[in-house]
């Protein structure tokens, strides 16, 4: 009958001991699912939280990549047109001093320096303001004799790619180079909602300065000119916010990893001091059970049987 | 008085009778470690007296028969208790070897050496899958990450058909048990029956069959740890076995035997072969392997199969939609209907360009149709009791953890409740070498003196024949 009780207590105390040693080696209080079956649906559940988390991290790193290209080339778009309004506002003197066909030739420089930046492509090759069709350049231009550029034309759509930054919270870095319909996102150089029509606007400058029509330049070109420079400014205003969004998200995307993280750490690692406390308790009743089971059993009546 | 011959002649009955105590000993050590033995000894008795004028005068000893010290209670309640744990065993080591299949741990990343879910199982591979579908769907992405896609999807689908076909291996594996344990059951049934005849025979003049209702109990506690059993016990000692309401052992006949038959679809379950009825089986491996065959394990493949057909359906509805280059549309991005067969479409795993992840048929960068694919990663599915595909397969490693604790808890209770009957039959039927040697040394004793007895009786008839020849 000892023999029953013994083998039976030492394999409880052995299975304790490797179950305590394993917790202190991999410092995790659990590993399967039987383990612990509900902290194990709670570690998936949030492991999977995690996978989604980096994703998102992923997405937003792309987004602010797209929004940084958009900010570039804006940059460089902006003073393009400031420049032609000062163009525009200068004319008068300009006329007196005989150079406005100089003028017009620089406007149509300005042109054409601002149709090679509305059909820039990012990295992997996609024309950025082409909306959702952006295997073509989103603006076609047409030209005279004289290679000055008479029109352009916007191929592309009004569409936007978006990228999921939070579960069911998209964004967008992406602006369309023009939207004449009336809804969706404003186009950055032709919108129909704030009479945005960049190209058709310089082109007509360019026309007035060739023509020498002061008072068109001045009653048409230069408030239409000025407002286009407002738009692409508020575009440059709108991408600011989409980073400065981003960044945001990104922080806080950091920070849920990283409280997702420590939730599965709190609930599946174990409590070092604990652990070895009881790794150690065990040890000795382990030792304690082997060296009086050896006693016990090396006891018999045979020994003093003579 | 019986006289000095009398005296002499008690003086031998009793050294036999010490004799035979002493190797009823000698057998009790011998099997002081043979489980199924039970402790005997030597029934002495007082012989038949003799009136006399001064009153009864005794005759001495005579050993009368060697009893078993055996409790039928406790060996019922053992064998009860045999199949309780049988049953738990074969639960418990078909349930863990599913859970192994799942390969589902919380384990220290490689990359930041934190706790974290296995990368080896289904929720990590479901995770990567959407995940794939987000990166897609970014702003620049090209052929690299659809291929990336196909081939995460082709390894999410890899997992399925693999975990799948390991749990029918199980279930198998479950279904040879059976077989091979009714294989093993009907021989029991066959040798207690024939056990039965030699117990019989050999009490019928009677004697007593020690080592038989030995070794007939030690079958009876293997076949309860197969099936759960019902004994009685005849007049002549013959125990008859039911199980599961028929009979399958009346006196020496083995009357019945138990048969594995296909239910259909590869599910074997026991019958009685003569009788014809399906045998209810509470307890014992047979039971336990049914039961978690039919329960658990097929719980679990059935969410498998679910989650599979589900994530199959979901995301074809949205791909169908969407359009690839040159506006090509209406392809799948998953075949097959569930875990088992669930695979790329061998078109996209092909020629992973001709992806439809656009939701115009002219705007090459359009992104809706694989974001929206994307979005259905934290999207509630109604086909899976409203949770996501993540959470729904939590929910099944869930029950699958409670499953195996629960029945690791009642294995332990079982196997405790097996240690105190055990302990408290040995107290009874178990053999104790102390008190063996110290028998031993009475009957040491006892013989010495007998045959000091001799001795002196000896001495008064030298002393009654020196007397004649005075």
């Amino acid at each position: 009958m000892f023999t029953n009780n013994f083998l039976p207590n030492l394999n409880t105390l052995e299975q304790t001991q490797n179950q305590l040693q394993g917790q202190a080696s991999s410092g995790l209080n659990m590993t399967l699912p039987e383990d612990n079956p509900l902290t194990m649906g709670k570690v998936l559940n949030l492991q999977s939280e995690v996978d989604a988390n980096t994703q998102y991290q992923q997405n937003i790193t792309q987004l602010t990549s797209s929004a940084t290209d958009v900010s570039n080339i804006l940059s460089s778009l902006q003073p393009l047109i400031a420049q032609a309004s000062t163009i525009a506002v200068g004319a008068g003197n300009l006329a007196t001093q005989g150079n406005l066909p100089n003028a017009a030739s620089d406007v149509g420089s300005l042109v054409k320096q601002i149709l090679a930046l509305a059909n820039s492509k990012d990295a992997k090759g996609n024309y950025i303001f082409g909306g959702t069709q952006n295997d073509q350049p989103p603006f076609v231009a047409t030209t005279d004799a004289d290679n000055n550029i008479t029109g352009v034309t916007y191929q592309g759509n009004t569409s936007v790619l978006s990228s999921e930054i939070a579960p069911n919270l998209s964004m967008s870095a992406q602006i369309p180079g023009g939207n004449t319909t009336g809804t969706g996102p404003q186009g950055l150089l032709l919108d129909s909602r704030s009479g945005t029509d960049v190209f058709s606007h310089l082109i007509a400058l360019q026309q007035n300065l060739s023509s020498g029509n002061l008072s068109a330049i001045t009653s048409t070109d230069i408030p239409a000119i000025s407002a286009d420079d407002d738009h692409v400014i508020s575009q440059m205003s709108g991408n600011g916010v989409v980073q400065s969004a981003l960044e945001s998200a990104s922080n806080s995307t950091t920070l849920q990893g990283t409280a997702l993280s420590g939730q599965i750490s709190t609930a599946t690692s174990a409590d070092l001091a604990q652990t070895l406390t009881k790794l150690s308790q065990t040890q000795t009743a382990y030792q304690a059970a082997m060296q009086s089971g050896v006693l016990i059993m090396q006891l018999s009546i045979l020994q003093y049987i003579h | 008085m019986i006289g000095l011959f009398g005296s002499l002649n008690m003086s031998a009955r009793s050294l036999s009778a010490q004799q035979q105590a002493t190797e009823v000993i000698g057998n009790n050590l011998a099997n002081v470690n043979n489980p199924a033995y039970a402790r005997e000894q030597l029934v002495l008795q007082a012989s038949v007296p003799l009136e006399t004028p001064q009153g009864e005068e005794g005759t001495g000893v005579d050993a009368v028969s060697i009893q078993e010290f055996r409790n039928a209670f406790l060996d019922g309640q053992i064998s009860n208790q045999t199949s309780v744990t049988g049953s738990l065993t074969s639960q418990q080591s078909a349930l863990q070897e599913a859970e192994t299949y799942l390969d589902e741990q919380v384990q220290n990343s490689s990359a930041a050496n934190t706790p974290a879910g296995s990368e080896n199982g289904i929720a990590h591979a479901l995770d990567a899958l959407f995940n794939g579908f987000q990166t897609v769907a970014e702003p620049g992405s090209g052929l690299p990450e659809r291929q990336t896609l196909v081939s995460t999807a082709q390894g999410l689908a890899s997992k399925f058909n693999q975990v799948s076909t390991e749990l029918g291996s199980v279930r198998d594996s479950l279904n040879q048990s059976i077989q091979a344990d009714v294989a093993s059951s009907n021989q029991d049934l066959k040798d207690i029956a024939q056990l039965n005849l030699e117990i019989a025979t050999a009490t019928a003049t009677g004697g007593t069959a020690n080592s038989l209702v030995d070794a007939r109990q030690a079958k009876l506690e293997d076949l309860a740890s197969k099936t759960n059993i019902t004994t009685s016990t005849e007049a002549n000692g013959a125990v008859d076995v039911s199980i599961g309401g028929v009979t399958m052992v009346s006196g020496f006949a083995n009357s019945d035997q138990m048969e594995a038959y296909d239910a259909g679809g590869g599910q074997f379950l026991v019958r009685a072969q003569s009788a014809g009825t399906n045998l209810a089986l509470t307890g014992g491996s047979i039971a336990g392997s049914i039961s978690a065959r039919d329960g658990e394990l097929t719980d679990l493949q059935n969410s498998l199969n679910t989650l599979a057909s589900n994530l199959i359906t979901q995301v074809n509805a949205i791909y169908t939609q969407g359009f690839g280059p040159g506006g090509v549309t209406g392809g799948s991005f998953f075949t097959g209907t569930d875990a088992s067969d669930i695979s790329v479409s061998s078109d996209l795993a092909a020629d992973p360009t001709i992806f439809q992840g656009s939701g115009s048929a002219t705007a090459a960068g359009d992104n809706s149709t694989v974001a929206a694919l994307g979005a259905l990663g934290h999207q509630n599915i109604t086909g899976l009791q409203n949770q996501t595909f993540s959470g729904s397969y939590a929910t099944t490693v869930t029950s699958l953890g409670n499953a195996i604790a629960n029945v690791t808890d009642q294995l332990g209770n079982s196997q405790s409740v097996a240690q105190m009957l055990g302990n408290q039959r040995s107290s009874i039927s178990g053999v104790n070498t102390d008190e063996e040697m110290t028998n031993l040394i009475s009957y040491q004793k006892a013989y010495q003196a007998s045959a000091q007895l001799i001795s002196t009786i000896n001495q008064m008839l030298e002393t009654v024949l020196t007397m004649k020849t005075v």
